[in-house]
């Protein structure tokens, strides 16, 4: 592979860019892929099947090729509001996955440095924070506080805004409220069902960091869902 | 407390080159079965032998970094290596855990 390559791959990931490196196994020419690039002739005839793996995230030899695809996929961006004990726990569960994270909570007594060392935290609240963050369906929202005031604004904005996960702390009765709130602010029962709440899996734990445990098992799960149907 | 900064494998490959080692990248391409790491996990090498990074979890990294030793030796740029399920013969290499992997290695040139 040549050098050139190489330092492409490292910007772009470091650029939190969607890309492929192709490599054809029988001459050991490299390229790199994204969506709407010219190919060389090395890769041009297969590019449909390329496209195809590439939108499901699938590494391997492309069937019946000799080409070789690797997927470096843009970090998921997880919003948690509230930066209670179980966003402490979250932040070391996270720091080993590809996901880059944001903590957002009003009370500044929470969110503090000291509480949160290496990552980014913005104490405000979440509407407030929404009106300048640009978000899309690659992000994920966790909301902890269980608190109306400060949790359903950003879970009213993830909605409108089709992040690919969202879930919400609380008990089942919480969230049932939470759910009769949205509905009278017009969210339809589908939107509404979106929601993973009370969030995270059941791994029958109830301390700090197994929820936390739980929540980010969930959230791999779901970014590798795709890829995961389309095994089936 | 200060930020820490996760070095990659791929940044690594560079900055030995930039010290003008020789750096081989091995990636892994196809599993059967069970195997420890999934295709896209990569490992490299330098001409001293040092490495970073895993395409098995233990099983074969000696053989590949020996795989990626010959080929700087024999002046090539590429080749694919198969390892299979290991013998009974503790000091085989394979793949205790009955998979098969494949794995492509290449030298990185200017």
């Amino acid at each position: 592979m040549k050098l050139e390559i190489l330092n492409e791959i490292i910007q772009k990931k470091s650029s939190s860019q969607n890309f492929a490196l192709l490599t054809n196994l029988t001459n050991g020419n490299s390229e790199i892929f994204e969506f709407g690039k010219l190919l060389s002739n090395d890769f041009e005839s297969y590019k449909k099947q390329i496209e195809n793996y590439h939108s499901i995230k699938k590494n391997g030899v492309i069937d019946g090729t000799q080409i070789f695809i690797q997927n470096f996929t843009k970090p998921i961006e997880v919003i948690i509001v509230g930066a209670v004990h179980i966003a402490q726990y979250l932040v070391d569960l996270f720091k080993n996955l590809n996901f880059v994270i944001t903590i957002v909570d009003p009370r500044k007594f929470f969110i503090t440095d000291e509480r949160f060392p290496n990552v980014k935290i913005i104490n405000d609240w979440p509407e407030e924070i929404f009106k300048k963050l640009e978000t899309d369906s690659n992000n994920a929202l966790i909301t902890l506080t269980h608190d109306p005031k400060i949790d359903d604004p950003a879970l009213k904005h993830a909605l409108k805004n089709k992040f690919f996960y969202i879930g919400a702390l609380g008990s089942k009765k919480t969230h049932t409220k939470r759910c009769q709130r949205l509905k009278e602010s017009g969210f339809t029962e589908e939107e509404i069902a979106s929601i993973h709440g009370p969030i995270g899996i059941k791994l029958g734990g109830k301390s700090g960091p197994e929820i936390a445990l739980s929540i980010v098992s969930q959230l791999v799960l779901e970014s590798n869902k795709l890829l995961l149907n389309s095994k089936k | 407390m200060e930020r820490q900064i996760k070095r990659t494998i791929l940044e690594q490959a560079r900055d030995w080159f930039e010290s003008n080692r020789k750096v081989i990248l091995a990636r892994v391409i196809q599993t059967w079965g069970s195997s420890p790491c999934p295709v896209g996990s990569n490992m490299i090498v330098n001409d001293k032998g040092e490495f970073f990074g895993s395409v098995s979890g233990g099983c074969v990294e000696s053989n590949v970094i020996e795989e990626c030793l010959d080929l700087l030796k024999n002046n090539n740029s590429f080749k694919q290596l198969e390892f299979k399920v290991s013998d009974d013969n503790a000091w085989n290499v394979g793949l205790a855990c009955g998979g098969e992997i494949k794995i492509y290695i290449e030298k990185i040139n200017s």
